[in-house]
């Protein structure tokens, strides 16, 4: 688990060394992104000693859940989550967005299910590969799961 | 009669019929030339596709070539060889760490027609044309950069087979470098590199029973930590991955030679059990060269922040965790080299695998050589918590 700590510390590093007006993030259980879903909970950065690999830090299926087991989280960040990455956009307020996907699709919960299937049909040469191996539920929860952060 | 004293016989005969008989005189041996030429290009086929249905050709082996066929066809090969071989870059000193892996695909996939120390090619394999040598005696004919063209690519019309898999130049030069060693192998030496030693004259060797486990450990090993620094520890790592790695390779869809041979004909609930009996094994927390503390801390780097500035994404945000997707394999506890050599195909987007192995092409791709260094070094080591069951 403390592999997941050294994700954090890595996250960090990257905070520290770009030093921005996330600074708040750090702050343990300070909630940042607005998520309009009652079920998830962001998650809350803890010391490595005390955290505990069984404590669900978000229901198993569960939109955020999924995009952290996917690994979005490597390119994306979340705000309040362990979602940290600065390849892709920030999609801590993504569903308030007027549009995606560089602006050619609307803000509508199918299109992000569309766009993270395959990013390459709207944006040739885009960084992002395609996910349109997962099960097409899982894609569903997921752009439920972004659509839902204002 | 011949053109020439038709043409004297013409001028001879009366001056009103001379200029008819010129033109004439002039066409024969012309027609005579297209009427030699259309027999050549129509009936000489005719005649020898005629030959090749009665049978008149002699298509058996038994009897060999005639010394004159056998003589140039030996000469064709060997100077294909040698001239493509030309274009071949040979590395300066072969690498030894997949002589295990080669050993054991050798046994399996070369033996057969070329014998091995302690196994004589059967008499069935003497009879073919031409007779595949015994290659402990021949090897010192070539370069290094030549028996990598024929182990690659195969020789045509002689039954000697290209290498099973694209884009895997790595594993060819592995088999060169076995195939260096093979003149200098005893049979007990050659048993214990191709087989893992003891299983070697046990049931392993009778075709009538297979047990496929067996065959895996050969080149895997007992504790499933792979036999060389070039084959993969499978012990502990996630059993999805397992699976779908192993039907990657059955379809195709990942490529590798030293793995093609042993999945074909594995039934798909015994490749079901070998994932299973893989990843419940504990994985070894073995010794390790020593890496410079630098280069550790670079791949750390790399794993934990990857390198924003290159759109390299943080490893461990796919590979670190029991809650990540069971697809994405473990990578603490991997050898160096396997990692680095996977990373490469990666980046070259050849390496293939389960339907998600484009989501690594992509990370991988701006990877440099010293960064695959730095972070497969860093992986290789155990982390002090990895003993924890994914
Ligand atoms: C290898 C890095 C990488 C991974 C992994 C990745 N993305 Fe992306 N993503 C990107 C990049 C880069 C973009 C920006 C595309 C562009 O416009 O060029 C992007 C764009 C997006 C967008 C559109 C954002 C906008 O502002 O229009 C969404 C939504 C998105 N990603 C969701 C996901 C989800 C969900 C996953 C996991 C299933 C994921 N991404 C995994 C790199 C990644
Ligand atoms: C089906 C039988 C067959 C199999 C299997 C086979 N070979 Fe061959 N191989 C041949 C034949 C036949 C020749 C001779 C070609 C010739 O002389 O023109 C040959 C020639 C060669 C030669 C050139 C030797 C020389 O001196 O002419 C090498 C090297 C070689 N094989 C390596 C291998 C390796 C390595 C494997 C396993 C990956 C392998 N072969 C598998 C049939 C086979
Ligand atoms: C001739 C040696 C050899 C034999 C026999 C062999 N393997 Fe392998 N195996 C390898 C090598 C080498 C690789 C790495 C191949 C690559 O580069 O893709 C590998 C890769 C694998 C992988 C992928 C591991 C990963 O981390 O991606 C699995 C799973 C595997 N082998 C299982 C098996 C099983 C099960 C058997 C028995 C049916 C078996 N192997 C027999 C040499 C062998
Ligand atoms: C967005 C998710 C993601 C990220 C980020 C990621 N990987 Fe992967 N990686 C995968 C997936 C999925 C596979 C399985 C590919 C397959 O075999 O189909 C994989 C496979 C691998 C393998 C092959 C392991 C084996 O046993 O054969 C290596 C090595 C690897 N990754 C290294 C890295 C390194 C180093 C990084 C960081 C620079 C990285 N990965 C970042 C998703 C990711």
């Amino acid at each position: 688990m403390s592999a997941n700590a050294g994700l954090l510390v890595g996250c960090a590093f990257w905070f520290l060394a770009h030093g921005s007006s996330w600074v708040a993030a750090e702050e343990p259980g300070h909630r940042q992104a607005k998520v309009v879903e009652p079920l998830i909970e962001p998650m809350i950065p803890d010391t490595p000693q005390s955290s505990n690999p069984t404590a669900p830090q978000d229901s198993p299926g569960s939109g955020l859940s999924l995009f952290l087991s996917n690994g979005c989280g490597a390119c994306h960040t979340i705000r309040g989550t362990e979602a940290c990455g600065t390849i892709g956009p920030d999609l801590s307020h993504v569903g308030s967005r007027s549009a995606i996907g560089a602006g050619v699709l609307p803000n509508t919960e199918e299109a992000f299910a569309r766009f993270v299937a395959r990013p390459d049909l709207f944006k040739p040469g885009v960084k992002m590969p395609a996910f349109d191996m997962l099960p097409q539920t899982e894609i569903q929860t997921i752009a439920r799961y972004l659509k839902a952060l204002q | 009669m011949t053109p020439g004293s038709r043409a004297e016989f013409g001028t001879a005969s009366s001056n009103a019929t001379a200029e008819e008989d010129a033109v004439r005189v002039a066409n024969q041996p012309m027609m005579i030339r297209v009427k030699h030429a259309v027999f050549g290009a129509i009936g000489l086929p005719v005649v020898l596709l005629l030959g090749a249905w009665i049978g008149f050709f002699n298509v058996g082996a038994s009897s060999g070539h005639w010394k004159v066929t056998a003589w140039f066809l030996q000469l064709a090969m060997r100077s294909a060889v040698r001239t493509y071989a030309l274009a071949v870059d040979a590395p300066k000193t072969l690498d030894r760490r997949g002589l295990p892996a080669a050993a054991g695909h050798f046994a399996r996939g070369c033996a057969i027609c070329h014998g091995a120390p302690g196994e004589l090619r059967s008499p069935a394999v003497l009879r073919m044309l031409p007779q595949p040598p015994d290659l402990a005696l021949t090897v010192g004919d070539w370069t290094d950069a030549q028996l990598f063209r024929i182990v690659k690519h195969g020789i045509r019309f002689t039954g000697m087979p290209a290498w099973p898999a694209r884009d895997r130049d790595d594993e060819v030069w592995a088999m060169v470098a076995f195939l260096r060693e093979l003149p200098k192998l005893n049979p007990n030496e050659y048993r214990a590199l191709a087989f893992n030693g003891s299983d070697a004259t046990g049931s392993d060797r009778q075709p009538a029973t297979p047990d496929v486990l067996s065959d895996c450990t050969r080149c895997h090993g007992g504790d499933g930590e792979g036999r060389s620094e070039a084959v993969p520890a499978l012990a502990g790592q996630k059993e999805a991955y397992l699976l779908a790695s192993l039907q990657g390779y059955a379809k195709g869809d990942r490529t590798s030679g030293f793995m093609a041979l042993p999945v074909t004909g594995i039934a798909p609930d015994e490749m079901a059990a070998l994932a299973r009996y893989f990843a419940m094994l504990p994985p070894a927390s073995g010794e390790h060269d020593q890496i410079p503390a630098a280069v550790i801390n670079s791949g750390r780097q790399i794993a934990e922040a990857g390198i924003p500035e290159r759109n390299v994404p943080a490893c461990d945000g796919c590979h670190i965790g029991s809650d990540k997707n069971p697809i994405y394999p473990r990578l603490d506890g991997q050898h160096a080299a396997y990692l680095e050599q996977q990373l490469k195909l990666f980046r070259s987007e050849s390496r293939g695998g389960t339907p998600f192995w484009r989501i690594m092409a992509t990370a991988a791709q701006r990877l440099t050589d010293d960064d695959i260094r730095a972070v497969s070094a860093y992986f290789s080591k155990p982390a002090e918590d990895a003993q924890q069951p994914p």
